[in-house]
């Protein structure tokens, strides 16, 4: 434990760096802009911004994109509480009573107590991170490839079961993106696959375009399909000095801040859509545990407190399947790991022994981050708010811009634009017909390392599949599965049971 | 469509080699994944029959709002063309008339406010990446 301190530390001294600071400003400013604009999201924004990171070294480069990342959810919040409107999908529980104070002159306590409850959330979710990583790395050094194997199929099952509206539906898309991974090099034997003679297609698919694509090319066509008046709304911008909260507000938050927290924090290292699962998991809790359930909905506070500290829990516990594992649960971490791959840096239970400067660093600055997000957020709402007077009518074509500028920039490639643009219009379809994009996007950075995991354990076992449940760890994955598996499943039959569908 | 797909990955698989599952091939993973596909959509395929059968009220579409679907096609069209001529025409020109374009399409009939602000838009972001940021983009032939 003391040793875990004695490394933070050191991580405070990378991170408090002039250079590393001012990546992480950037980031966090970036990242709350991002989660502000309505049509780009985190895994967008990320995604757009790895480019930029090219000339950094891997520290500061992580430190930037992290910030993107929590920063994203802070300004998420904002467009949630004023506009009742979710910059993102984790703020759309805060949209419930947000908006309601909002409507009722407390915009500014709302958005003050978003910004008090991640901060603390934050800071708790620091030393979580600090004693759990590097004992969960020293457990995951026993973890082979059937190890991994399962672990990626019980990622994908969970990820698909707690996504969308039908579990074969986003099991279907998480299939499409595995074959969509196979694309290119075979990462074995080299042999070209489904490249059909194209060059710019042996090195595969680019995952950049597919998340630019999906999650932000596809979000502005749902906006452009919308009738033209409904792309504009009324802004609630609160005055500087309405923005404290009072006393009794704080009273009423301290212990639903605590209680998000503890619950982010345990669903951010559980593969799946972490931020939405536990701000929608804190907002029931509360709403259950309250003296006055009735306010909620109303414009209660704890409904704001609540999930917001959870958001920023599980933001920061999802670097640790990240980190220890190499294994990202959710597509923002997705991200970040082909961002990190891209700097030459492979995550793993090996990454805090081979890269200490980095992880103890980057760990610091999420917390010096949070901290700038909070001196940030709370004077420059206003700010923040007046973006959102920018008509959609303008905003959409500049993301528009800035998105085909990004992917171009990645590899200096038009080949990367148009694979862009087909996932954007692929997206845009899936979004109609009710198919989430997340297991797709997913699978696709994951299929490489599923695919040589699946291999390298069939050729340990001679191409005996029991190699995936004689072994404990594999096995428990494998039964955690079926059992993901068989919930939705015996749900329906219930159902129908119910329903009386058999006599 | 999606069956489809998984068909034809099984097709493609099976023109790799394929090997053993002691030592498998390039196409082994593929094909299993294609067929997986198949399977999972024709369960899915059932089951819809199955509702429809039933009379069951289809799955809701997200999207409820009434929307132009003229508007996303030109939209797309705008965004395929400034693609095409994104390396001929080169980025400054290619990103006034995709700003032009796009603004038109939803709905911005000033031609002055259009126009003006488009070029702003061009010129602010040539100068952040390519002059500021030093990103080597298309200059195409007006050489910028």
């Amino acid at each position: 434990m003391f040793e875990s301190l004695q490394h933070l530390a050191s991580g405070f001294t990378i991170a408090t760096t002039f250079y590393n600071l001012f990546y992480c400003l950037i980031g966090a400013i970036v990242g709350t802009l991002i989660g502000v604009l309505p049509g780009i999201g985190p895994i967008a924004g990320i995604a757009l911004l790895i480019p930029a990171t090219f000339g950094l070294n891997p520290t500061s480069a992580i430190i930037m994109l992290a910030g993107i990342y929590y920063g994203a959810m802070y300004g998420g919040s904002t467009t949630s509480i004023l506009l009742n409107v979710p910059g993102e999908t984790a703020s759309v529980i805060t949209c419930i009573d947000g908006y309601q104070m909002a409507q009722k002159g407390r915009a500014g306590p709302a958005l003050a107590i978003c910004a008090i409850g991640s901060f603390i959330a934050g800071t708790i979710g620091l030393f979580g991170l600090v004693f759990l990583a590097p004992p969960l790395a020293e457990a995951a050094l026993a973890f082979g490839p059937p190890e991994y194997f399962s672990l990626m199929v019980f990622g994908f099952i969970v990820l698909s079961n707690v996504t969308g509206t039908s579990l074969i539906k986003s099991l279907m898309m998480a299939v499409v993106g595995l074959i969509i991974g196979t694309i290119g090099l075979d990462p074995v034997t080299g042999d070209a696959r489904f490249t059909f003679g194209s060059i710019s297609l042996l090195g595969g698919i680019e995952f950049v375009a597919v998340a630019i694509g999906l999650f932000g090319i596809a979000e502005v066509l749902t906006n452009v399909e919308k009738p033209l008046e409904m792309l504009e709304q009324r802004v609630i911008v609160p005055r500087f000095r309405e923005l404290y909260p009072s006393l009794q507000d704080l009273k009423k938050s301290i212990t639903a801040i605590l209680r998000g927290t503890g619950i982010g924090f345990g669903v951010g290292l559980v593969p799946g859509p972490a931020p939405v699962i536990a701000t929608y998991s804190s907002y029931m809790i509360e709403r259950k545990i309250s003296k006055h359930p009735e306010e909620f909905g109303k414009g209660a506070i704890e409904g704001v407190a609540g999930p917001e500290s959870a958001n920023n829990s599980a933001c920061q516990s999802a670097f640790i399947p990240l980190f220890v594992l190499g294994i990202p649960f959710a597509p923002p971490t997705a991200i970040l790991l082909g961002a990190l791959l891209i700097h030459g840096v492979t995550p793993g239970p090996l990454l805090i022994g081979q890269h200490p400067e980095l992880f103890w660093g980057v760990i610091a600055s999420m917390y010096i981050g949070n901290f700038i997000l909070l001196i940030l957020n709370l004077p420059f709402v206003p700010l923040f708010a007046n973006i959102l007077r920018i008509p959609k009518k303008i905003l959409l074509p500049l993301i528009i811009l800035f998105c085909i500028t990004g992917q171009y920039t990645v590899n200096n490639s038009v080949f990367d634009i148009g694979i862009m643009l087909l996932f954007g219009a692929l997206g845009f379809l899936m979004r109609k017909w009710a198919y989430e994009g997340a297991p797709l996007l997913l699978a696709l950075v994951l299929g490489p390392k599923l695919e040589v995991a699946f291999r390298q354990s069939l050729m340990i076992s001679h191409g005996d599949f029991g190699v995936f449940i004689n072994r404990p760890i594999s096995m428990v994955f494998l039964l955690a599965t079926l059992v993901f598996l068989a919930i939705p499943i015996l749900r329906t039959v219930s159902k129908y049971l119910k329903k009386g569908g058999i006599v | 469509m999606i069956f489809i797909f998984g068909a034809i990955t099984v097709l493609l698989s099976l023109r790799m080699p394929i090997g053993t599952f002691r030592m498998a091939g390039a196409g082994l993973f593929p094909l299993c994944l294609g067929i997986l596909l198949m399977v999972l959509s024709s369960i899915f395929l059932l089951r819809f029959l199955f509702k429809k059968w039933q009379n069951v009220k289809k799955e809701e579409s997200p999207s409820e709002i009434p929307g132009s679907a003229m508007q996303v096609l030109f939209f797309m069209g705008a965004m395929i063309l400034a693609t095409l001529f994104f390396k001929i025409l080169g980025y400054p020109l290619v990103s006034f008339l995709l700003m032009v374009a796009l603004l038109r399409i939803l709905g911005m009939k000033q031609w002055p406010f259009n126009i003006s602000l488009s070029l702003i838009t061009a010129i602010a972001s040539y100068f952040l990446f390519v002059q500021w940021l030093k990103i080597p983009l298309p200059k195409g032939w007006i050489g910028l």
